[in-house]
C-alpha cells in the first residue's frame, strides 16, 4: 500500500496531462451536446435543451446517410487493410537479399502527411490529366472517367487513397506479431511434413491473430475518425456521397457555427468509437487468455 | 563580472520590450492574391510611408470556405493577435451578428462609402453600420471562343437555351472529341451556389424568401432552372468532370482550347489572354451571363473586403492599414497589375486603367446590377443545405428533383426559423 502512495507523484504528470487534454474536452462536448449555441447568433444564448440534439441527430437524414457513408468507408478499408497488410507482413517476415531497405519503403506512404497523399491522389483521379486514367484507358480520352465527380465513384477513389496509404501501418504491426512465432514451430511442422499451406493455416494464422485483431482495431477506429482526406478530395460531394460523419461534424461546429449539434455528433462518433474498441478488446482479452492457457 | 553577465542579460532581454516600444504591428489575416508582388508593394509602401507600423502577414488558404474557418476560428477564440482581416462578400452579416467585426461607421462615414460601387457597400453593410471596406469586386460572367463563335456565324447567345444550342450545334460540326461545350463551377462547394444562382434567379426565381423567411427551391421556376443545368448544361454540352471543378480547372480547360463556353470571374480575362498561360488568348469573347426566355440575366456579385476584429487592441492602426490598402492609388495599382476589378467607382473612369483594361468598361455594368447574395447571419448553414440539394440534383442524371428540392426547402426553413421572434441587438 505504501510503495501505491508513492507511485502517485511520478504519475501525476501523466494523469494531469490526460485529464486536461483527453477528459476535459470529451466532458466539455458532452455537456455541449445538451445546448443549443449558435455562434453567428448571440441573442439566442446558450440554452439547455436535453437530448434534443440528439433527437435531431436521430432523424437527420443527412446525419443517417453520413453514418452509413462513415461505415462502408470503415468496413471496406479495416478490411482491406488488414489482408494487405498481412500479406506484406508475410513478404517482409521472409530473409532475402535487400529486405530491410523493402522494409523502409513500405513504410514510405504511411509517413507521408495524409494532407499531401490526399493532394497527390486528387491529381491521379484528376478527369483529364490524372495517372488513374492514363492506365485505364491510355490515349482514348473519350472514355475518361472523372471518379471524384462520380457519386458512385467518389467514396471508392477516397477509399482506395486511404488503403494505399495506411495498409503499411497495418503491416507493421502484423509483421511484429509474426516475429514473435518461434521457428520451431515451422521445423516441427516441416518434419511432420506439413504443405506451406497447412503450415500457414495452423502456425501463422492462429497465432498470428491477435495482432491481425489488434492491427484491426487500430484501423477501425482511426477510420472511422476519417477527415483529412475528405477535408482535401472533395469537401463532402458529389452529391453528398463522400460526407463522413466527422466532416460534417466539423462543418458544423467549425464552419456553420452549431457548436450543440456538432457536439452531438462528435459524441455520437466517441461513442462509435468506444463501441467497437470495447468489443475488439474483448476479443483481443480472449485470444490472449487462450494462449496462456494453451501455453 | 557578475554584475557584467547581469547587466547584458537585462540589456538582451529588454531589447524585444524596447523595439515593440517603438513599432506597433498590425497582423494581418489574408490569401496570397496573384500576383504577390503587388500586394508585397503595397504592404511595403504602406510601412514606409508610416514609421513605427509594421504588417506581418498571416497566409491562409485560397479556398473562401478554408480561410472562413481559419478566421472564425481566431475570432471565435476572440484572438487579439489578429488585427485586419480579408473577407468573402458573404461574410460580413455573419460577423456582424456574431459581435466579431468592428463597426467601422466612425473612421467609414457615408460620405466616403459613396465613392464605391453601391453592391459590395451593400454586402458589407448590416443593420445599417458597415463592416469592411470593398477592396475588388466579382461578378459572373460569360466568355466565350471568339473564333469558334465566328466561325459557325453565331453571335454571343443571350438565353441559357440558346448557348447549348449553339454549344451543340459547333460540337456536331468540329468533331473534336477533346472540346466541351461549357465549363463552371459545379464542384459541392460555395462556388456551386453563385453558380446555381445565376440559373436560377435569370428564372424569375429566388434561393428564398428574404422576408417571410421561407426556402423557395421548391417553387416550379427554381426547379425548372435546376433541371435544366442537370439535363442540358451537365448531362449535354458540358461532361461529369465539371461536377468536380472549382474556378482554376474549369478555367484551364477554357484556357487549354477545349471548352466553347466558360463562366467565371473577371479575373480569367486576363489570364485567358495571356498568351504564356492560354492557348486561346485573342480568341476571346466576354458578355453578361445569358438568362432564360423571360428572365433578366443575373450576376452573383463576388469580391473581397478588409474588416478590422471587434478583439483588436489597436483599432485605429488597423484603420490606418485598411484606409491605405483601399486607397484610390492601391485599387488602382491592384487593377492595373492584377486585372481585378476596382470597388471604387471612379477608377472605372481612369484612362491609365481603361487602356490596359478596356473589359472594365463593359464589365461595369455587371457589377452595378451584380446581385449580392442574400445577407443573413445564418449564410453558412444555408448554404451548406443548398450546396448538397443543387450537387445531388445535378450530378445523378435520375435525381429526384421534387424530392430533394422539397427536403432542402424544409431544411432551410428550419434553420430561417432561428431568425423568427426576438430582433437581434
Amino acid at each position: 500500500m505504501k510503495g501505491h502512495r508513492s507511485a502517485f507523484p511520478f504519475l501525476f504528470p501523466s494523469l494531469l496531462f490526460v485529464l486536461v487534454f483527453s477528459l476535459y474536452p470529451i466532458f466539455e462536448s458532452f455537456r455541449l451536446s445538451f445546448y443549443r449555441l449558435i455562434l453567428t447568433l448571440p441573442w439566442l444564448g446558450q440554452k439547455f435543451v436535453g437530448l434534443e440534439n440528439y433527437g435531431d441527430l436521430l432523424t437527420d437524414p443527412v446525419a443517417l446517410n453520413s453514418l452509413m457513408t462513415t461505415m462502408i468507408f470503415v468496413a471496406v478499408t479495416a478490411v482491406s487493410e488488414v489482408m494487405l497488410g498481412l500479406g506484406m507482413a508475410l513478404i517482409l517476415n521472409e530473409s532475402f537479399r535487400g529486405r530491410g531497405l523493402l522494409r523502409a519503403i513500405v513504410l514510405i506512404p504511411w509517413a507521408i502527411p495524409t494532407v499531401v497523399s490526399s493532394q497527390m491522389w486528387r491529381f491521379i483521379f484528376n478527369d483529364r490529366y490524372g495517372l488513374f486514367n492514363f492506365l485505364l484507358f491510355g490515349e482514348k480520352t473519350s472514355l475518361y472517367l472523372a471518379p471524384l465527380a462520380d457519386p458512385q465513384l467518389a467514396l471508392m477513389a477516397i477509399m482506395t487513397a486511404d488503403i494505399w496509404k495506411t495498409s503499411s501501418f497495418a503491416a507493421l504491426i502484423i509483421l511484429a506479431g509474426l516475429q514473435i512465432i518461434p521457428d520451431e514451430l515451422y521445423e516441427a511442422a516441416s518434419i511432420d511434413g506439413a504443405t506451406a499451406w497447412q503450415k500457414f493455416r495452423h502456425i501463422t494464422l492462429p497465432l498470428v491473430k491477435p495482432a491481425l485483431l489488434l492491427a484491426l482495431l487500430f484501423r477501425t477506429i482511426d477510420a472511422f475518425r476519417v477527415f483529412d482526406l475528405v477535408f482535401v478530395m472533395t469537401q463532402g460531394g458529389p452529391a453528398d456521397t463522400t460526407n463522413v460523419l466527422q466532416f460534417y461534424g466539423y462543418k458544423k461546429s467549425f464552419a456553420e457555427g452549431m457548436i450543440g449539434y456538432g457536439s452531438a455528433i462528435s459524441v455520437g462518433v466517441f461513442l462509435f468509437s468506444l463501441m467497437l474498441s470495447l468489443v475488439y478488446i474483448r476479443l483481443i482479452g480472449a485470444r490472449i487468455l487462450e494462449r496462456r492457457e494453451t501455453a | 563580472m557578475k554584475a557584467a553577465i547581469i547587466i547584458t542579460g537585462i540589456f538582451f532581454l529588454s531589447l524585444p520590450i524596447a523595439s515593440l516600444g517603438q513599432q506597433t504591428q498590425i497582423r494581418f489575416v489574408t490569401w496570397r492574391p496573384d500576383p504577390a508582388w503587388v500586394w508585397d508593394q503595397a504592404i511595403a509602401d504602406f510601412e514606409a510611408r508610416n514609421p513605427g507600423l509594421k504588417v506581418v502577414r498571416e497566409v491562409g488558404p485560397h479556398s473562401s470556405t478554408e480561410f472562413h474557418d481559419l478566421v472564425t476560428q481566431k475570432l471565435r477564440n476572440r484572438d487579439p493577435e489578429m488585427d485586419v482581416f480579408f473577407a468573402d462578400v458573404i461574410w460580413p452579416a455573419e460577423f456582424a451578428a456574431a459581435g466579431w467585426a468592428l463597426p467601422l461607421d466612425r473612421f467609414f462615414p457615408a460620405g466616403e462609402q459613396e465613392e464605391f460601387l453601391k453592391a459590395p457597400i451593400l454586402a458589407d453593410t448590416y443593420q445599417g453600420r458597415i463592416y469592411g471596406v470593398p477592396v475588388f469586386v466579382d461578378a459572373g460572367l460569360l466568355y466565350y471562343r471568339k473564333d469558334l463563335l465566328e466561325k459557325h456565324g453565331f453571335s454571343p447567345p443571350r438565353t441559357w437555351p440558346g448557348l447549348v444550342r449553339q454549344a451543340k450545334t459547333i460540337l456536331a460540326r468540329e468533331r473534336d472529341p477533346q472540346l466541351i461545350g461549357f465549363s463552371g463551377q459545379f464542384k459541392q462547394y460555395e462556388g456551386l451556389i453563385c453558380n446555381m444562382m445565376e440559373y436560377i434567379l435569370s428564372n424569375g426565381s429566388s434561393l428564398w424568401n428574404e422576408k417571410d423567411l421561407k426556402g423557395t427551391l421548391h417553387l416550379a421556376k427554381a426547379k425548372e432552372a435546376v433541371r435544366f443545368v442537370r439535363d442540358h448544361i451537365i448531362g449535354e454540352v458540358s461532361h461529369r468532370g465539371v461536377l468536380a471543378y472549382q474556378e482554376p480547372e474549369s478555367l484551364a480547360l477554357f484556357t487549354q482550347g477545349k471548352a466553347i463556353f466558360h463562366r467565371n470571374w473577371p479575373y480569367a480575362w486576363e489570364t485567358a489572354n495571356d498568351a504564356r498561360r492560354s492557348k486561346v488568348a485573342g480568341k476571346v469573347g466576354m458578355v453578361s451571363l445569358p438568362a432564360f426566355p423571360g428572365g433578366k440575366s443575373v450576376a452573383t456579385l463576388g469580391g473581397w473586403q478588409l474588416g478590422i476584429s471587434r478583439f483588436s487592441r489597436k483599432p485605429e492602426q488597423a484603420w490606418q492599414f485598411v484606409r491605405f490598402m483601399t486607397s484610390e492609388e492601391i485599387q488602382k495599382r491592384i487593377a492595373l497589375f492584377t486585372g481585378r476589378a476596382p470597388a471604387r467607382k471612379k477608377l472605372y473612369r481612369d484612362s491609365e486603367i481603361l487602356k490596359k483594361h478596356p473589359q472594365f468598361q463593359t464589365q461595369l455594368e455587371t457589377f452595378v446590377q451584380a446581385v449580392p447574395r442574400p445577407r443573413t447571419p445564418v449564410y453558412v448553414p444555408l448554404s451548406n443545405i443548398m450546396q448538397r440539394y443543387f450537387s445531388s440534383a445535378i450530378a445523378v442524371a435520375d435525381s429526384d428533383i421534387d424530392q430533394l428540392a422539397r427536403l432542402a426547402s424544409r431544411d432551410m426553413d428550419r434553420v430561417l426559423d432561428l431568425l423568427r421572434g426576438r430582433t437581434p441587438p
